[in-house]
This record gives structure tokens, sequence and C-alpha cells, in this order.
């Protein structure tokens, strides 16, 4: 017999996907809305997810037990034993409310602050898509379902970058050259980048995910956690585990398979990046977790070097490029690139401290990038142009406020203790120097260069800071495109909307037990097999 | 010598109507129709909707004989209603050369229900002189299509192939230009060509086994001490087979007929081309090998592999070129027929001392993904197709319309631009077209159990060409345009094919279980 609250319980997991789904189709289908109405309805049917989230997060610890706290389990394709099987537990639910806050903040910042090419009913929908299909991969406990969510986020977020995305020529040009306005031919080859990478990796991820099902005779997520790897070869096991890492590690992104990030972060608007950063780079290192670690361990564990290697390639990587890129979003794109590596060390090292790292790393880096864009799309809101040389100095001086955000955003990307970076980068390093680490005799020296990349990513964006936020104000140059801000310092809009960010982000640097706690259970369960 | 003939020696065949019901209702009606003609001629409305109704009466009749064997057959526990059957002599069981059996039924109802929308599509179009010779035709494929999903001997497969082929080269010259003739004219060559093939094929089979009941020969074929040069000559005369029915497919390189004859053609026929024809010529495939020759899976398995492989790529490749919709459809279907193919490669056989044997499930389960991906691609081009040819009415430039007459067509036609936007959807496989992202994994799950790694990957890398195109299309809907694209009042025969194929789109992306669920039982 079913509890009354359980059932309930059970219901709200599914109107966490279908609500956003639904509301977006909505504002498609009604012709003549406002774009403030749509902004409107957006953000409330994003505010109603997030209260939801909250509560099913509340109601489903404590985590850790055996069984996710809440799930729903229906019968959907019985000829392939496919279950329409949702959860919430330990480690997707920090996730869900990150995805569904990050949902909320990006169309209450589009309610007053628009892209200029209108439309703004169809930006929210395809934000509302996104934020949908993301919680229903969160959610979904079944290979066939994680799968299909996995990939409902594509196509709305190929429209975002592709008709939203910004205008000017975004690679770096010569001092002095006029932007290229109508940029539709860059917006389309990086959406294009951007879904035709994804895909491919997709679809080899679904080749794994076939061979995982057909071998071991289920697709059901907890299952397959509970054998562990039983039943599989170490070959078959470590031949699923490449596929479905090639497919992830796209999506994560990893070296060397990263090259669509740049592009699509840069040209993408505002809210654009900060989905693309907070929530859909997010979902390739959960799948990681989810359905590699748990599930073919044996596999994992004989590419667990590579993967950390790949890992810390990214960190170094990302940190070098940075020093040389001019363009502001690209540079916190790259960030993205090296503040991934730390998680995919973690994951690699297949330790608890390791894992525990990778997942706060996860949402810190949710946290903190979608700060970052939020201020960098402020600034290039009131400037027109993003590139370090052409914005001048002294912002410190000339927007105070905006000037102190963005140097709490950098200073929280950089891993200072106290702030919320700190701890992932930490626990993802300590995990790699536990002697008990899948990547063997690599894992010391790994540990080592990702200690070194954080002192790279230090040095790069206090450069930045020191170019951008310190320096006397500009005074009138012919040369420069803007003489001065046409807008204001920001405004209590902006604030509101960046304000859960920074309080989440000094949370969990000052208090980590409050997510580390979250996941500590789950992730004993995933490395021991389901056993408690 | 006597004059009389001993009746009592001669194998007279058992007829069940019941079984034959839906062949026979299709045929009815086309007698009808020619008798209407003949009776009253001219091209006078009413007579002209008399014959409209005939014909859709017609097939309307054939689904719903198709929906009543089912019924008859689940309660009756699942046995299959055989006809045409010759009686057993010695060691040999009776065998039949025509069995209404679950994948008969399957198949009948996909053509039936895809012929009748695409005769909805063609209802309203340009044309009204041509009402009988178009609905004749039509009803003679779909009367051959229906009997070919039936056939259980090689004579019987035969002749429903080329009733289901024939009579489609006269629906693509109906356009009476010199570009329908050529169409025409080059689906004529390749048909007559494949029909040589295949008959020569078929009389390999005949030489091996000595048999042309399908049921027989794969009895005959699975025995275990079968000579190796009766073999070769079966392997032969498979390969023969499959060569002459892959045209009908589109399958690479039988495929060069494929973009002339979709241009040349009414879009309605080409619609019928890209669906029913499709549909007709997996029947003959999965039959030939599935029932009649599962025992030689080492040989058919590898070939069909790089055949949709093959035909996969070379589509996608050359449809990313494209410009006209109608040619872009065309490739576009020929790259999904390598699709439709695709599971078939993935019959593993593995060693049992010295016979390679097949597992049945597995030439089961590979069937079933054919059938149910061709199911899901039967269910998207229907819905893209009905658009297009809505799109062709209301344009000066007609069927020749190229891609960019769609820009901002989600402004002015909302209902019109979801539609083709989620069918489009449907083909390249992702949400929201969920149904084409389930058929996509059914079709590759056998390939992935076999462990063929080559092909899977390669059908991997397919999905993203595939995806290039579709996207593009579908990315022309919302954009801006600086010619304003028609809007139009739908007709009620427009308004229903396109409500029946996106109905489609939508009720098998929610509930996919239709689509791989749709051949259960045994093969027969």
């Amino acid at each position: 017999m079913t509890n009354p609250p359980d059932l309930v319980g059970s219901w709200a997991l599914a109107t966490l996907v279908v609500l956003p789904m639904t509301a977006g189709v909505l504002l498609l289908s009604v012709r003549r809305i406002g774009e403030r109405l749509a902004a409107e309805l957006g953000t409330a049917a994003a505010a109603a997810t997030l209260v939801i989230a909250l509560l099913a997060a509340v109601t489903a610890a404590p985590f850790g037990r055996t069984v996710p706290g809440l799930g729903l389990d229906v019968s959907w394709i019985p000829a392939l034993g496919v279950r329409l099987h949702l959860g919430l537990d330990g480690i997707s639910a920090p996730l869900v409310v990150l995805t569904a806050l990050l949902g909320l903040l990006v169309c209450w910042h589009v309610l007053r602050i628009r892209p200029p090419a209108g439309r703004i009913q169809g930006l929210v929908a395809c934000f509302l898509f996104v934020e949908a299909g993301a919680i229903g991969t969160f959610l979904a406990l079944d290979l066939v379902v994680f799968f299909v969510a996995f990939e409902t986020v594509l196509i709305p977020m190929w429209f975002v970058i592709s008709r939203w995305g910004d205008d000017e020529q975004p690679v770096d040009a010569p001092i002095g050259a006029t932007p290229i306005p109508g940029g539709e031919a860059a917006r389309r080859d990086a959406a294009n980048r951007f879904i035709l990478y994804t895909a491919l990796g997709s679809a080899v991820m679904l080749l794994g995910l076939l061979l995982i099902a057909l071998r071991s005779g289920t697709t059901d997520l907890v299952a397959l956690a509970y054998r562990g790897g039983a039943g599989m070869s170490v070959t078959v096991q470590t031949i699923a585990a490449g596929l479905v890492v090639i497919g992830l590690a796209v999506k994560a992104p990893m070296f060397p398979f990263h090259t669509w990030l740049p592009p699509a972060h840069t040209i993408a608007p505002t809210g654009g990046s900060v989905l693309l950063a907070g929530v859909l780079l997010k979902m390739g290192t959960y799948g990681l977790v989810r359905v590699v670690v748990p599930v073919v361990p044996a596999g994992l564990h004989r590419i667990a070097p590579i993967l950390g290697a790949l890992g810390v390639a990214g960190i170094l990587w990302g940190g070098l490029a940075c020093f040389v890129t001019r363009d502001l979003k690209r540079l916190i794109a790259l960030s993205s690139v090296a503040h991934m590596g730390f998680v995919l060390l973690g994951v690699a090292s297949m330790t608890p401290e390791g894992l525990q790292g990778a997942l706060f790393a996860n949402v810190a880096h949710g946290l903190i990038t979608g700060l970052l864009f939020l201020v960098v799309g402020a600034i290039k809101d009131r400037h027109h142009t993003a590139d370090l040389r052409l914005l001048g100095s002294g912002l410190r001086d000339r927007l105070p406020r905006l000037g102190w955000l963005l140097a709490f955003g950098a200073i929280a990307g950089l891993g200072l203790p106290g702030l919320a970076g700190f701890w992932g980068e930490v626990l993802a390093i300590a995990g790699a120097w536990q002697p008990g680490s899948a990547m063997g005799g690599a894992s010391r020296p790994l540990a080592v260069l990702a200690a070194i990349g954080t002192a790279v990513a230090a040095a790069y964006l206090l450069r930045m800071l020191r170019s951008l936020w310190h320096g006397p104000a500009p005074v009138a140059d012919p040369n420069a495109i803007m003489s001065g801000p046409i807008m204001g310092d920001v405004s209590t809009h902006e604030v509101a909307v960046l304000a859960p960010l920074v309080v989440l982000t000094v949370a969990l640097g000052v208090v980590p037990g409050i997510l580390l706690g979250v996941t500590a259970g789950a992730v004993r369960l995933l490395l021991t097999g389901g056993t408690p | 010598m006597t004059g009389a003939v001993d009746l009592t020696r001669i194998a007279v065949p058992s007829t069940d109507s019941r079984a034959l019901s839906p062949v026979v209702v299709v045929v009815a009606a086309l007698v009808l129709v020619l008798l209407v003609d003949a009776v009253v001629p001219g091209g006078r409305r009413q007579v002209r909707r008399l014959l409209d109704l005939i014909a859709l009466l017609g097939l309307a009749g054939a689904t719903g004989a198709v929906g009543w064997l089912a019924v008859a057959a689940s309660r009756s526990g699942g046995s299959d209603r055989a006809t045409l059957c010759v009686p057993g002599s010695g060691t040999q069981l009776p065998s039949c050369a025509y069995v209404s059996s679950a994948l008969t039924l399957t198949l009948q109802g996909l053509i039936a229900v895809s012929a009748l929308v695409c005769l909805l599509l063609a209802l309203d179009g340009p044309g009204a002189a041509d009402r009988t010779p178009h609905h004749v035709l039509l009803l003679a494929a779909v009367a051959g299509a229906l009997a070919l999903a039936g056939a259980r001997d090689l004579v019987t497969l035969i002749v429903a192939f080329e009733t289901a082929s024939l009579p489609v080269i006269g629906l693509v010259a109906l356009r009476r230009d010199a570009q329908g003739g050529q169409g025409a004219l080059s689906l004529l060559l390749t048909a007559i060509a494949s029909l040589g093939v295949l008959a020569i094929g078929a009389a390999l089979l005949l030489l091996a086994t000595g048999s042309l009941q399908l049921d027989r020969i794969a009895l005959t074929l699975a025995e275990p001490g079968l000579a190796r040069p009766v073999r070769v000559v079966a392997a032969v005369g498979l390969l023969l087979a499959v060569a002459g029915v892959a045209f009908k497919l589109s399958l690479v390189p039988f495929h060069l007929w494929t973009p002339d004859t979709y241009a040349g053609a009414p879009l309605p026929v080409a619609a019928f081309l890209a669906v029913v024809s499709k549909a007709a010529a997996l029947a003959a495939v999965v039959i030939l090998v599935g029932v009649g020759l599962p025992g030689l899976a080492g040989v058919w398995a590898p070939v069909l592999g790089v055949l949709a492989v093959l035909t996969t790529t070379v589509g996608n490749l050359v449809a990313l070129r494209q410009q006209v919709a109608v040619r872009l459809l065309a490739w576009s279907t020929v790259a999904q027929a390598g699709w439709v193919i695709l599971p078939l490669a993935g019959v593993s056989t593995h060693a049992a001392g010295a016979v390679s044997v097949v597992g049945v499930s597995g030439v089961r389960a590979a069937v079933a993904a054919s059938v149910g991906y061709l199911v899901a691609y039967s269910a998207a081009s229907l819905a893209v197709f009905g658009v297009v040819i809505l799109l062709a009415r209301h344009l000066p430039a007609g069927e020749e319309h190229t891609l960019a007459d769609y820009r901002g067509l989600a402004r002015r036609e909302p209902v019109a631009a979801a539609v083709l936007g989620l069918g489009l959807a449907c083909l390249a496989g992702l949400p929201p077209g969920v149904m084409g992202l389930v058929a996509k994994l059914l079709a590759v799950r056998p390939v992935v159990d076999a462990g063929a790694w080559p092909i899977a990957v390669a059908a991997a890398v397919n999905v993203v060409l595939g995806l290039v195109y579709y996207l593009r299309w579908a990315a022309l809907l919302v954009a801006p345009a600086q010619v304003e694209p028609p809007t139009w009042r739908v007709k009620p025969a427009e308004g229903l094919a396109l409500g029946v194929g996106a109905a489609a789109c939508i009720g098998l992306s929610v509930l996919p279980q239709l689509i791989a669920g749709v051949v259960p039982s045994v093969l027969r």
C-alpha cells in the first residue's frame, strides 16, 4: 500500500519536469502575448518549479538509503524493458535545486534585460525546455529515460544560440576595427558546432548504454548500481565505459572534446551562457557519476588514468588559453573547461573524497560561473563589447558595485578558501592523492599538476581583474568605441538576480557540510554497489 | 493416351477468403472504380467525388479487414489463418502460399493506413481529369503490397512484388510532362532489370532446395548435413533475390532512380513512393530473409549491414547539398531506408560445432526492430510530406519550390509549421521527436547486440549527418523572412491527412511501446 505522502511525492517529481515543459509549450502556442507578460509567465513557472524542487529535496531527505527517497516507477516501453523511473537522491537533489534556481534567475533576468533580437516568448520557452530536460536528466533512473532527457536540451539550446545570440564579432579583432553587425553566420556556426558535437557524442554514448542494457539485461539504474558490474566481463565493461565516457566527455567538456564550448558560450546571450555553463555542463559530469561509476566500475577503473590525465590537461590548457584571450566571455568559458577538469579528476579517482569533491565542484562551478556570466553580460550591455582591450580599466571607480561583483566572482573562481570553489578543488585533489585512487601510479603526479592549475587560474583571473577592475578610469579616448558607460551601475533588479548566487557561494564556502552531508551517503552507496 | 484427368491427384489449394479479405476488398474497389468510369464517363464533379469515395472506402475497408483479422487472431490465441495451401506429401508438412500472421497484419495495417493518407493528400491536387487512372493504379499497387505482406512462397512473392511496383510507374507519369516521363522511365527500367535478377535468384533457390515454399526452403537449409554446393547456390540465389528487391527500398547502389522519379512525380505520388512502396519493399526483404532464409544469416546479415551503412551515408551526404524541397526529401528517404534495414545487420551467428547456428530470437528481434522503425518513419514522413504538399499547392513555384520558401512559415501558418517541425524532429531523432529517438535506438540495438561495431559507429555518425539538414530546414521555419510565405485554408482531406500524421507522431512519442512492441510473436 502506498502512503498518500509517497504518492504525492512521486508525482511531485513528474511535475518538476512537466511544469516547465507545459509552460514552454503554452508560451509557444499562444500567439499574441506581450514580451513582458511572456517573461513574467516564464518566471512564475520557474519559481513554482524551484519551490517544488526544494520541497521535494526536503521530503526526500535523509539521503543515503538504498532506494531513493522519492520515486516514480511506471512501465513505459515493456518491449524494451524500459520503465519511466524517476528518483531524487543525494547526488541529484543539489543539481535539481541548482537547475531550478538558475532557470528562475535567467527568466527573471530576461524580464528587464532583453536581447535585441526580440521575440522573448520563444526565448523564455527555450529556457523552460532546457530546464525541463535538465531536471529530467537528473531525475532519470533508467538508461533510456536518461538518454531521452539528455537529448531534450539540444534543440532548444540550438535555437537560443542561433536566434538570440550576440551580434558583434566575438573573436579577437584588431584595435579600431568596428564590430561586424548581423553575425548570423557566426551564430549559426557556433550553434551548429554545439549541437553536432554534442549529438555525435550522444550517439556514441547511446551505443555504450545499449551495450550495458543488453549485456546486463536491465535498463534500471538502481538495479545496475546494485549489481555493480556483475554479469558483464571486464572487456565489455571497458568498452561500455569508454563509449559512454566519450559521449559525456563532449558535454562535460573534457579536453580535447571541448572545442565547441568557447564559441557557443561567447555568442550565446547572457541567459543562454548561464544555462550552458550552469546546467548543461553539469549533465555531462552527472552522467559520469550516475551511469559510469556504479554501473561499470571495473571498466572505469581501466580508463581512469586517461580520464584523469585529460581532466588535468583541461585544467592546464584552459588556464593557459585564458592568458591569451582578450574576450571576457571567452575567458569565462575557458575557465569552465578548467573547472570541469577538477570534476573529471575527482571522478577518475573513484575514491569517496574524490567523488565528493567532484560533486561539490560541480555545484560550485554552476553557481560561480553563472554569477560570472551574469556580471559579464551586464558589463557587455553597458560597453557594447567584451573585449578587454576596449573595455578600459578602472571599473572599480566607474561602476563600483558591478566591479565589486566581478571581483567577487573572479576570486570565487580562483578557489579562495571561504568561498565555494575552494572545497571542490581541494577535495578533488585530495581524492586523487589517496592511495586507493583508480588512477594508480599517475594519481599523485596528476594531483600535483592540478594544484599547479589552481595557481594558473589565480594568475589569469587576477590578471583580468588588474586590467579591468584596477587602474585609473580612462579619459575620453578617440580610438575607443565608447567613451563612457551608457547605463549606470547595476540596478536593483540585477543585484536581486545575482544575490542568491552570491549568498550561496559564500554559504557553501563557509559551511560546506550543507552539500557534503547531502552527497556523502549517496557516494558511499555508489562505490559499494548499493549495499549499505 | 486417355483424355481424362484424374482430379484426385491434382493438389488444388484451399482458399480462406477471410484471410485474403484485405486484398480482396481493395481489388473490389478497383473493379468498382473501373466500372463506374466505364458506365458514367465524363469529368463531372459528382462522378469524381464518387470515384474518390469508392477508393477511400476501399482502403478504409482494407484497414477494417486487417483490424478485424487482428482481433480475431488475438481472440483465438494467436493462431494464424493460412490459405492457398499445398498439402504435404511424405515427410513434408503442408505449406501455404499466403499466411496472415502478426507480421503480415502489422505490415498490411501500415500499408493500408499510409495509402489512405496518401490518397487523401492526392484528392485536392491538380489533375482532376486523371481521377480514374490515378485511383486504379493506386489501388492496384496497394493490392499488390497487401498481398506481398502475406506471401510465403517465391512465386506469390514475385507476382505480388511486381503488382506493387509496376502500377506506380504509371502513377509517376501522371503529370504528363517531360520530367514525369523521364522519372517514370528510369523507374521502369530499374524495375524490369530487377525483376530479371529477382527471377534468377528465385530460380537458384529452387535449384538449391527443390521447393518454392519459403518454410520448406528454411527447413532444407537448416538441415545439419547440408552439402556445401547447395549452400553456395542458395547463397547466390539469396543475394540476387535481395538485389532484385533492393531497388524499391532505394538501397545503394540501386537507388539511382530515386531523385529523378521523386522530382518528376506529383508530390502525393512521391509520398506514396516514400511510404507505401518502402513498406512493401521491406515486407519482401523481411519475408525473404527472415522467414525463408534465417539459416543463411551469416551471408545476408553482413551484406545488409554494408548496404545499410552505404545507403545512409550516401543519402545523408547528398541530401546536405539539396535546395529543392522534394529532392531533399528524396535523398532523405534514401538515408532513412538505410536505417530501416540496419537492424537486419544485427543478426549474430555463433558457431555450434562445425555449423553456425543463428539465434531465431535474433532474427525475430531484428525483424521487429525493422518493422518498428518503418512505422515511425512512415508517420514522420507522412507529416512532412503533408506540409510540403500544402505549401506546393499555394506557391507559384509549385512542386519545384526550394527550402527558402519555408522562411518565416511559423508566423503565417503556425500549425503547419509545427507539424513540419515535429516531423523533421522525428526523422532526425531528437526530442520533441521522441518517437524518432526511440526508433533509432530500436534500430541500433540489434547491431550492438551482435557486436558489429563498425556498423554501429557508422550509424552514430549518420545521426549527426542527418541532423544537419533536418535542423537547417526546421530553423528556416522560424527565421525572419523578407518575402512572406502564403497562408491558406486547409481543405478537409488535407486537414485529415495532416491530422493523422501529426497525431501519429505525437501518439507514438508518448507511447513508444507501439513501435517497439509492434511485432511480438514468432516469425511466420
